[in-house]
């Protein structure tokens, strides 16, 4: 055993004098960061400040008496999550017990800094999103009615979040609501222009590139905020909600990308799937949305999925707009006097968050890619 | 479900494919020059010639996969357009005649996310508009009928490649075709695999199957061949039937051609 251990340090670490002498600075150094970020951590930092904050970094300014309507929206996308599992996922037993063990870790941290019916709440989210996980990938249903399933979760999360206002709405759980949203918005506009890209209509075509060009070329924060501006001059009668200015200004930004990802899918899909289309006498319509499509997205759904973690990172911006995201939640509790010197706690466990989601969306990106792979030719 | 034919070439009504002087470039390379040639109804005519003769091209240019720039092809009696003519349109008249020619490529092309009997089904679903249990059940029976029953509910990427040929026929014939061209089939297959697809094809011809085929495979076009057209640089060599382009051919490049395939 320790032979094998010597031989790996010796291969991987001091194979060479170079390795050698680079190994030699990095690990103390290495080992000396974590020691002392770990003593920050355990030891020092008071991490009563996220607790006592907690509502605010996760829901913003929302009423604390309609708070059921976040934990609905919660449940909702734990189940909505769980069910995206099914399709991909095996809920084989180790997956199974690192899902536990995570939503009891979480649960249990929220059972010592908020309290305990705020943890309850929490593993019942996390029990639906396992239930959903099982019953999806059991009952083998079409990927269609899982898709429709998803779809109305989000329909019903907004419905459900919506009557105290959108001014109200605030935190990660803006943030997630937002990049969900954005996400699908960008999908059926983003195909439209990348079909329109290669329209036999020259004015479509025209169209459809000069817009996807212009979008590229400018900065997102622009265009949410150009969009947030306008909207009111368009329609001085009508006030639309920021948050709904915003999705728009998103929306409208990133389906740009998407139309660039769905153009090198079609341009994927070989010329002869497409002579064997029209052989049988398929129009435009048909050839699209049965033969050519699904062929082109499945090459592009591991980048689509990146994309929502650029809307997420992106989602950021919305400050500029008046609304309070995650980040701006944490932003917003430091500006209290009383946190003042507790700066390092938020933006510790802001990152932590960012962090963990980034992570959980490169991961189903990268599953994804696995899981399509699969069934390609 | 057709709308009322009225051929405006007056053909016999019992010829199927009409061309008349029929020319084709790619751009300054002309492929096919003054082509004539007709099809009658349940005539199985096989296309030889070396590779680059245009012999695919032709058979491509049958529905409208190619476009033709002069000359004048009719199908089932309805005029193919010509370039110009679908530069402004035509998509009408091209639907119309492709609902009536199956045709089967070298490659399969088959649709790799769908199983094989959804292969077969989405056409007359999508274009004819039938029910799709009705769809699926007569695709079930075509599968049958080539030999694949057992296989329907596998994808393509999971059947060898005369199985997925013979998939590819049944998906054609799904469309009750009047005519089927065939793009080399057998080129892209190992040899034991070839037989198996002959044989559906075959098979097709002594139901009386109108068939159009570009092939290599001379001993199947002496067997099922009607008439034999060999094609020499995008012109039409010689007419005959079997017996009479293989064994008593007039043209010397006939000759060299058939001396060069035949000896192996």
């Amino acid at each position: 055993m320790s032979t094998v251990a010597l031989r790996w340090l010796h291969r991987n670490l001091f194979a060479k004098p170079f390795d050698t002498a680079l190994s030699l600075v990095v690990i103390p150094v290495l080992a000396w960061a974590v020691y002392a970020f770990a003593h920050w951590i355990l030891v020092d930092a008071h991490w009563e400040v996220v607790g006592g904050s907690l509502k605010v970094l996760m829901t913003g300014i929302y009423p604390a008496d309609q708070l059921w309507r976040a934990w609905f929206s919660v449940a909702t996308l734990c189940a909505m999550f769980g069910a995206g599992l099914g399709l991909s996922v095996r809920p084989g037993r180790a997956a199974l017990a690192v899902a536990a063990m995570v939503a009891a870790a979480i649960a249990g941290t929220i059972a010592a800094a908020v309290g305990v019916s705020a943890s309850l709440l929490t593993i019942a989210s996390a029990a639906l999103g396992v239930v959903a996980w099982v019953a999806v990938h059991h009952s083998k249903c079409d990927q269609r009615v899982v898709l429709a399933g998803l779809l109305a979760g989000v329909v019903a999360i907004f419905v459900v979040l919506s009557p105290p206002g959108f001014e109200v709405w605030g935190g990660l759980l803006l943030s997630v609501v937002l990049t969900i949203a954005v996400s699908i918005l960008t999908l059926p506009f983003g195909i439209l222009l990348a079909l329109g890209r290669q329209s036999r209509i020259a004015s479509v075509r025209v169209i459809s590139t000069a817009y996807i060009e212009t979008m590229r070329s400018v900065p997102l924060i622009l265009v949410v905020y150009w969009i947030w501006i306008i909207v009111p001059l368009l329609s001085p009668d009508t006030s639309v909600p920021s948050l709904l200015r915003g999705m728009a200004g998103y929306a409208l930004f990133f389906a740009a990308y998407v139309a660039e990802y769905v153009r090198s899918g079609l341009q994927a899909v070989p010329k002869g799937q497409i002579e064997a289309a029209r052989s049988l006498a398929m129009n435009s319509w048909t050839l699209n949305v049965d033969i050519v499509l699904p062929q082109a997205l499945r090459v592009v759904v591991p980048s689509l999925v990146g994309q929502v973690l650029d809307i997420f990172n992106g989602a950021t911006l919305v400050f500029i707009i008046g609304l309070t995201d995650f980040l701006r939640a944490g932003q917003m509790i430091l500006a209290d006097p009383q946190n003042s010197g507790r700066t390092y706690e938020i933006y510790v466990f802001l990152f932590a968050v960012y962090l963990a989601i980034g992570g959980a969306i490169t991961y189903a990106s990268r599953r994804l890619e696995a899981h399509l792979a699969r069934g390609s030719r | 479900m057709n709308a009322i034919q009225i051929p405006e070439v007056t053909t016999s009504p019992n010829v199927i494919v009409s061309i008349s002087r029929l020319n084709k470039s790619f751009g300054a390379f002309h492929v096919l020059k003054d082509i004539d040639l007709d099809v009658g109804r349940g005539e199985v005519v096989v296309i030889i010639g070396a590779s680059g003769s245009g012999k695919s091209t032709l058979i491509r240019c049958v529905n409208g996969l190619e476009m033709y720039q002069s000359g004048r092809l009719t199908v089932d009696g309805f005029n193919m357009p010509t370039e110009a003519d679908r530069e402004i349109g035509g998509e009408k008249e091209l639907a119309r005649i492709r609902k009536g020619v199956g045709m089967v490529f070298q490659q399969f092309n088959l649709f790799p996310h769908m199983s094989a009997i959804d292969n077969v089904a989405i056409a007359p679903i999508r274009v004819r508009g039938r029910k799709p249990d009705e769809a699926k059940a007569t695709a079930l029976r075509l599968l049958d009928r080539v030999g694949l029953r057992d296989h329907a509910h596998k994808l393509p990427a999971q059947l060898s490649g005369g199985q997925q040929q013979r998939v590819a026929i049944a998906r054609s014939l799904a469309m009750e075709p009047h005519i089927m061209l065939f793009d080399e089939p057998t080129s892209a297959l190992d040899p034991e695999m070839v037989g198996e697809v002959l044989d559906v094809m075959r098979e097709l011809a002594r139901e009386g199957m109108t068939m159009m085929i570009v092939t290599h495979e001379m001993g199947f076009a002496r067997e099922v061949a009607d008439r034999v057209v060999y094609i020499d640089h995008g012109r039409i060599l010689e007419i005959g039937t079997p017996a009479e382009i293989f064994d008593r051919p007039t043209h010397e490049r006939t000759k060299t051609f058939l001396s060069r395939v035949l000896r192996h």
